[in-house]
């Protein structure tokens, strides 16, 4: 058997290049370049596929969470509650919004821990942001009962968990609002940079649509200021094309992810799926004490894999200034040096998920021997 | 005959005369077809190679594919540390976002009035500097050019950076130096309506310092040092990598673009100047490259002429009809009216004609007779007896 990539973009727009250069020459014919039809086609969809009322066409996932922060009015001396082991976004879109940012450790199930939230609840605190990491969702009824405690705003941050539900509810769909990004390595995914927010208050939706277009309220009157971030007509034209499939894509992501769990069990630690819960693994990640080694032994067979995240948010050099220090957050900690994600994604077959099987058992194999 | 303001109908459409811009629009669907093969979805080598193209193109060492022109203004005030508590004066007539991006990280927008040709009055400039003043945004209105030696001397003098907004100046010169070229950062807009768009929202930004360059493309891209380490924290705003294929092809043609834009400007100018009694035409600055982004006039009975223009089927604009610092979202900074004298008259009085690529000869002709006619036939008798009757 021969390489298995991390990912496979190329393979995955072979099939519907020409259905993306149709769609490119239908808004070139009309100029629809800005806010177009597309996009609000998108926007119905996804709000539909998601169970909300709106759905709203960003820039990018990072933009969904700074728009919606600064929807609600939160920053300067507000604090948002977040999980440290998340893509650093989550943070920047609450510093660059002037907010702080506060950490909750994390289960092993790598998402936020709702029973350490309450401690870091202070006066200031405004809003929660579960990470849905892995297509997994965070455990949102002990968080929505905090936050409606506590009056918070809930944002999920959906980046990564676009069709993942919890209790029988699609994500993006439980907090205030959900938001999402297209980023091109994202399940559904543009060819640049894309992001949605979704929500059912009326008159936040309508401050976003505002937020998004530099403050506009028509062509003439600026009613706040806000700021360029608008989903590109061209890329909820190729989201569209895209939508239709993306059940299916997450089908056989859940397909292969049942492979990898029955097969690995019980030599690494698998992710587990509550029976309430369908999870859309925008990655497979297993965690092992010998996971660098491991991560060395598959890139010498010609299978990628990679590790979401090695350093966490709150040890980055940019967070120095927040005096954080390890053993702060030890669940983080330790998953920081276990997590391995492999390959997933809906272009891979089955013989190679059992192939990058074999080659783990192998590497088990040949260890236990020295 | 219908003249429209937007040249995006007609910029890629196929028409008996615009047949080489079809050929353009189907060269780059080509260009994209080879680029979805790549999957170099995020930055990579399309953006990297249009910002080295834009970079030599302006005359600087550094360009950085960014998000909008929006985003272009807010990341270059980022990277210059300008925030909270600090003030960055510009211009009362702009578009709402060159304020909204001072707005956006935390200073305070602080607005000195306009001249005659459309750009900041650069002698009121010394009167709004206070201790907090960090930086001079001056804006290439219209395509119009400020008056920047001024203007960096008082910048040099009070030890403020100067961050161009450049974004409707694209190839715009004072003498031999292009807009964009002068200040700490120049900054520019790819949105569809601008003399070089791509077919979303784009933007760049230009300077000179490493330092500066530096700074940009980490707060650009999450303030990412590499794939794991985070040197500051950023912004997400990249210059989509199709749209760099887009622009790759674009730029080739702008320097055309715009030099018909000018032809198109000198030909109205040339139309309206027997009629100073009712058309003011700026003074146009022979040092000056004015690509008119924007063919703006100054005009009496500005409301009925537009009303003409539009039952004429001539697209007339006004940018803007609200003064920007009495905007809604301007109300914090407690300006009031009668502060800025010249944005109040030009609220009044501006229009904004079509002035792009792709007007015809009759749809210019039109333009210039319907404009001739409305001020001639129906309103020389009517302006005359109006002043008569008030000199009573």
């Amino acid at each position: 058997m021969s390489t298995v990539p991390y990912v496979d973009l190329v393979l995955q727009h072979q099939t519907i290049k020409d259905d993306i250069l149709k769609a490119i020459d239908k808004i070139l014919s009309n100029g629809d370049f800005i806010l177009g039809h597309e996009v609000s086609v998108f926007e119905e969809q996804l709000a539909k596929y998601c169970g909300t009322r709106f759905a709203l066409g960003v820039n990018s996932g990072t933009d969904a969470l700074f728009l919606a922060l600064k929807a609600y009015d939160i920053g300067e001396g507000d604090e948002v509650i977040i999980p440290p082991n998340s893509f650093l976004a989550t943070a920047s879109a609450v510093i660059a919004a002037r907010a702080k940012p506060v950490y909750v450790d994390i289960r092993s199930d790598l998402n936020i821990d709702p029973s350490l939230i309450e401690e870091k609840i202070t006066k200031r605190t405004k809003a929660i942001i579960p990470v849905h990491l892995t297509g997994k969702a965070a455990d949102m009824a002990p968080i929505l009962k905090i936050a409606k405690k506590h009056r918070l705003k809930v944002f999920e941050d959906a980046a990564q968990a676009i069709g993942a539900e919890y209790k029988g509810q699609k994500v993006g769909s439980f907090g205030h609002v959900g938001c999402f990004s297209m980023h091109p390595l994202k399940t559904l995914n543009a060819c640049g940079d894309g992001g949605a927010i979704t929500l059912n208050d009326e008159k936040i939706y309508n401050k976003l649509k505002q937020l998004r277009n530099i403050g506009l309220k028509n062509r003439n009157e600026s009613e706040i200021w806000g700021y360029n971030s608008r989903l590109d007509t061209i890329q909820a034209a190729i989201l569209n094309i895209k939508l239709k499939y993306l059940d299916s894509w997450n089908d056989k992501r859940r397909f292969l992810a049942e492979i990898y769990s029955q097969g690995l069990k019980d030599i690494v630690a698998v992710p587990y799926e509550n029976k309430y819960e369908c999870q859309v693994y925008h990655t497979f990640v297993i965690q092992t004490p010998y996971r660098d080694e491991l991560q060395k032994y598959l890139e010498s067979h010609q299978i990628g894999s990679k590790i979401h995240y090695p350093i966490p948010i709150h040890m980055q050099p940019a967070a120095k200034r927040f005096g954080y220090a390890f053993g702060h957050f030890p669940v983080t900690e330790q998953s920081v040096q276990e997590v391995l994600s492999l390959p997933i994604h809906q272009d891979l077959e089955p013989e190679q998920v059992k192939h990058v099987i074999e080659k783990i058992h192998v590497f088990f194999k040949n260890k236990d021997r020295l | 005959m219908r003249v429209p303001f937007s040249y995006l109908e007609r910029q890629f459409k196929q028409s008996e005369n615009l047949e080489e811009k079809k050929e353009l629009a189907d060269t780059i669907i080509d260009d994209i077809r080879d680029f979805l093969k790549t999957s170099e979805f995020t930055l990579g080598s399309k953006v990297e190679a249009f910002e080295k193209k834009f970079a030599a193109f302006i005359g600087v060492k550094h360009a950085i594919g960014v998000g909008s022109g929006t985003d272009a203004l807010i990341l270059s005030l980022r990277a210059l540390g300008i925030g909270a508590g600090d003030e960055v004066i510009t211009c009362a007539e702009t578009f709402i976002a060159t304020a909204g991006a001072i707005a956006g990280v935390g200073a305070t927008p602080v607005f000195v009035d306009v001249n005659d040709e459309f750009t900041i009055d650069e002698n009121l400039i010394e009167g709004a500097i206070t201790e907090k003043t960090k930086a001079i945004m001056p804006i290439f209105f219209t395509g119009n050019c400020p008056n920047m030696d001024a203007i960096l001397d008082i910048a040099h003098k009070h030890k403020l950076h100067v961050v161009e907004d450049s974004c409707c100046g694209i190839d715009a010169r004072i003498k031999d130096k292009k807009a964009g070229s002068m200040g700490i950062t120049g900054t520019f807009s790819f949105h569809p309506l601008k003399n070089l768009n791509v077919w979303s929202d784009g933007g760049m930004v230009t300077t000179n310092s490493d330092d500066v360059a530096h700074k940009l493309k980490l707060l650009r891209n999450h303030g990412l040092a590499n794939r794991d380490e985070v040197e500051c924290f950023g912004y997400n705003s990249r210059l989509d990598a199709l749209q760099a294929v887009v622009a790759l092809r674009m730029i080739d043609d702008v320097t055309e673009v715009t030099n018909q834009r000018i032809a198109n400007a000198k030909r109205l100018d040339e139309a309206f100047k027997d009629l100073s009694d009712f058309i003011e035409i700026p003074y146009r600055n022979p040092d000056y490259r004015n690509v008119f982004h924007l063919y703006m006039l100054r005009v009496k009975k500005r409301d009925e002429l537009l009303e003409y223009c539009h039952q004429h089927e001539i697209e007339a604009k006004v940018h803007y009809p609200i003064e920007l610092p009495y905007q809604n979202c301007c109300k914090h900074l407690g300006y009031k009216k009668g502060d800025f004298p010249k944005a109040e008259r030009d609220r009044d009085s501006i229009i904004t004609l079509p002035c792009h690529q792709c007007l015809t000869e009759a749809e210019i002709n039109h333009m210039i007779e319907t404009i001739r006619s409305f001020y001639i036939n129906e309103h020389s008798a009517l302006c005359g007896l109006s002043s008569t009757a008030s000199d009573h």
